[in-house]
């Protein structure tokens, strides 16, 4: 067993590594995220994750309900750190994941990624109280400023393969199944099914106003393997993830999925401005890497100043442009608590992932992931619908003609690791609420 | 930045301490409840730390803060928590001033008097003397044994407090019991007493000293009540409503010849409360189970679950001219200029504005009173916004 797998298996069991140890591991990932792009590309299938906050214990819950390393393919869209108990064996547990399978675990930046944040919500205090000295905190800060501010996720299916559990469900195997094609599946971390919602099938005899090239359920997704700035993932270690896609995203039947922390910046129009960032350095105050760091979308028209105090808001008119702009189909993105785990904003333009169940240990909310399934692309799938089972309307309206099909989305919903087996504190932080006698 | 809330792994795992809070459940009755005592007594150490912090960030100009604070336990709090400690303080300060009224010094202004009910460490009568010198008002705390007697122990070494209550060599207006518990001022009387025992039976003169039952008066009640059962509570509210503030004068009642004594006038009276509400929803939930980990049951936060609750409890409690209720949330965007919504966000990087909503959003001012034409007290409170709905 090599050192890292030992460390691998220490921080899974909630213990931290030796300093010097995790120097060498700040060391070997910032060699390994040098190479990548600001907007890394990733494959479907892979199962994105949004804000963690230091709550290890719901890591690991996020792990078990998700699948393991490197089983499932991981893209986390940042603030690993601060907030909860556990920021530094969070942190560390992923930055070893990455480092033992950079092609299965993507990192990007989160706004607490940050040293200034980091003082202020507590992976600062907490490194020192746990190593005595900055100096790990200071290794930490050398890799955010590394980690990659966005990725690209391609080759995403339009259409959800049934899951596994979703045999138990006898009515999906005795209703029609040739109308509609599903597309968004929530879970409870059983695995059970508790909400679908499909779309219907595209045919011209259907449905006039859908441009001839979108009568086919979209398999013919053209991000194929072996193209020009498509890495083929080897699988070695430190090659794989890398290399960026090169606009190859716009082609895509199923548009591309844009991931990143926060969101958009009215200076930036384009992916391709995104990559010409140098992000190599503290998340400044304001402009364009602030902004993907920061910025939040609100029921709102255009661009507006975010309470925050960073970054701004953004419209539906905003992203719908993005997005066509740029070939995409759907933002993903984090940075804002949402009670039930993800939201879809904008005709399903853009979703908030929150993967820190009852954040801060007082919030009460409940987490999700999202898996976005790999296109065969070889017919190979059937699809499952009820038929008359909650039409969706995700697909993007308007301009039939630059239509890109929005892939389908699985939530996979769970909470809070339960308090009483995993050690956690009984007691809670006395400043969590506003007392007094 | 010590950060006193981040647990030694290392202890976690050897101790397994988790045993401590069954344990306490076992004991008998009479220890239990005392130990209940200790743990809502010591809430107040929470605020005190909480109100420091906002102070030494710049949120509240308080100079009194630091000497009323235990030595040693300064913690920086997060940005959510600062910024609540400022919007609670400065709307119960807003109340407390439109109560009072504008200051001269000159005018002969009737005296008003605040009754502050488990006042702890708060600061706003050392606050208040010190703008509104010499004073125009009484103000009255009232809490536990151990938690006056503290505050006498502060005053008595720090300067800068006694200096406010008008304390010096020559002054022999101030004087403290014999057991340190209790404090009495022309301007300023601390009460070492626990509400429970105020009832319609107990000798009223004796047990808080210095309460004219004929001036208009301000309860104030900062997680307070919530902390007893609704029964204790009520009859808290209703020893200051119907029996100790019953009648302006009983020498003005009693020249009145003939009047029924329901006809009798009642002193102005108001209450503003500060507590948590909304405690079914998932993060209330999650609030009362995880206070329930610390021992804290706040026992009339199902009762006052709204802030229609709330109103209907003035209402109950007599208090017919008025009755309003905001959260912290609404106080932060309707009551605190833009101008100071700037300076206030300035100071810290607020990240969290979904959670500060949310946490905001589950705190509540409350405030009702009743008023006499003649008197009009409470005029003041008229026109402060209120949020209307659940």
């Amino acid at each position: 067993m090599s050192d890292l797998d030992r460390a691998i298996e220490q921080l899974r069991a909630c213990r931290l590594i030796p300093e010097s140890q995790v120097r060498e591991l700040c060391y070997k990932a910032r060699e390994l995220l040098i190479e990548e792009g600001n907007v890394v590309s990733v494959d479907a299938p892979v199962t994105i994750c949004g804000d963690i906050h230091g709550q290890f214990h719901d890591l690991m819950e996020l792990f078990r309900v998700g699948g393991d390393v490197p089983d499932t393919n991981y893209l986390f869209m940042g603030d690993f750190v601060d907030r909860g108990f556990y920021s530094l064996e969070s942190f560390l547990l992923l930055l070893c994941l990455k480092v033992r399978y950079p092609d299965r675990m993507t990192l990007i930046r989160g706004n607490h990624e940050s040293r200034q944040i980091t003082t202020v919500y507590g992976f600062y205090d907490e490194c020192i109280r746990k190593y005595g000295s900055a100096n790990v905190w200071r290794y930490c800060c050398e890799v955010f400023d590394y980690l990659a501010l966005g990725a690209i996720v391609l080759g995403a299916s339009s259409e959800l393969e049934p899951t596994a559990s979703s045999a138990n469900d006898t009515t999906q195997s005795t209703m029609p199944i040739d109308d509609g094609e599903l597309e968004t599946e929530v879970l409870n971390s059983h695995g059970e099914v508790t909400m679908s919602t499909y779309r219907p099938r595209l045919r011209s005899s259907s449905n006039i106003s859908t441009d001839s090239r979108n009568i086919s359920p979209p398999r013919d997704i053209s991000a194929a393997p072996g193209q020009p700035g498509m890495p083929v993932r080897s699988g070695a270690p430190g090659t794989g993830a890398s290399a960026d896609g090169n606009g190859s995203a716009t082609t895509s039947r199923t548009g591309a999925v844009l991931c990143v922390h926060g969101g958009l910046s009215p200076v930036i129009d384009s992916v391709d401005k995104i990559r010409l960032i140098d992000r190599k350095q503290e998340v400044p105050h304001e402009g364009a890497m602030c902004d993907l760091l920061w910025s939040d979308p609100d029921e709102i028209e255009g661009w507006g100043l975010s309470p925050r105090g960073a970054g701004f808001l953004f419209g539906g008119d905003i992203v719908k442009q993005f997005n066509h702009i740029n070939g995409l189909s759907l933002v993903a993105r984090a940075h804002q608590l949402v009670m039930e785990g993800y939201k879809e904003m904008f005709d399903g333009g853009i979703v908030t992932v929150w993967s820190a169940p009852n954040y801060c240990y007082r919030c009460g909310n409940v987490a999700a992931i999202l898996e976005l399934g790999e296109d065969t692309s070889s017919g190979g799938t059937v699809s499952r619908s009820n038929g008359d089972y909650g039409r969706s309307n995700g697909i993007l309206g308007g301009d039939a003609a630059n239509r890109v099909v929005s892939p389908g989305r699985r939530y996979r919903v769970f909470e809070a690791a339960a308090q009483d087996t995993r050690g956690m504190p009984a007691k809670k932080p006395v400043a969590d609420y506003f007392l007094v006698s | 930045m010590a950060a006193p809330h981040i647990p030694n792994l290392n202890t976690l795992r050897r101790g397994r301490i988790r045993g401590r809070g069954a344990s306490r459940a076992g004991e008998d009755h009479g220890s239990r409840t005392s130990g209940k005592d200790r743990v809502v007594q010591g809430t107040d150490n929470d605020a005190s730390v909480s109100r420091l912090s906002a102070v030494e960030l710049g949120y509240l100009d308080d100079p009194y803060a630091a000497a009323l604070t235990p030595p040693g336990s300064a913690t920086r709090r997060l940005p959510i928590i600062n910024r609540g400690t400022y919007v609670r303080t400065t709307a119960i300060d807003q109340l407390v001033a439109r109560f009072l009224g504008p200051y001269s010094p000159e005018s002969q202004a009737p005296k008003k008097q605040i009754i502050s009910l488990g006042a702890g460490s708060d600061t706003r009568i050392f606050r208040l003397l010190s703008s509104r010198n010499p004073p125009d008002f009484v103000y009255h705390e009232i809490d536990f044994a151990v938690n006056t007697t503290a505050k006498i122990c502060a005053i008595r070494s720090a300067p800068p407090l006694q200096c406010a209550l008008g304390i010096d060599s020559s002054n022999n207006e101030v004087t403290v019991s014999e057991a340190a518990d209790a404090l009495h001022s022309p301007s300023c009387h601390i009460h070492p007493v626990d509400l429970r025992s105020l009832s319609a039976n107990s000798p009223s003169p004796e047990t808080l000293p210095g309460v004219e039952k004929g001036l208009p008066t301000l309860l104030i009640s900062e997680c307070c009540l919530v902390y007893l059962s609704p029964s204790e509570a009520d009859q808290v509210v209703s020893f200051f409503s119907q029996h100790l503030l019953d009648s302006v004068d009983d020498t003005t009642s009693k020249a009145s010849e003939g009047s029924e004594p329901t006809s009798q006038p009642k002193t102005p009276l108001g209450l503003v409360l500060y507590e948590p509400i909304r405690p079914n929803d998932p993060f209330g939930r999650t609030m009362v189970s995880n206070l329930a980990a610390r021992g804290i049951q706040l026992q009339t936060l199902h009762r006052y679950a709204s802030l229609e609750a709330q109103r209907t409890r003035f209402r109950e409690h007599g208090l017919e001219n008025g009755q309003a209720a905001a959260d912290i949330d609404f106080i932060w965007e309707q009551w605190v200029s833009e101008e100071e919504k700037e300076r206030v966000a300035g100071l810290e990087m607020l990240d969290e504005i979904e959670e500060w909503q949310l946490l905001a959003r589950h705190y509540c001012v409350a405030w009702g009173w009743r008023d006499r034409d003649e008197v009009s007290a409470f005029k003041g409170w008229k026109d402060l916004q209120a949020q209307a709905g659940e």
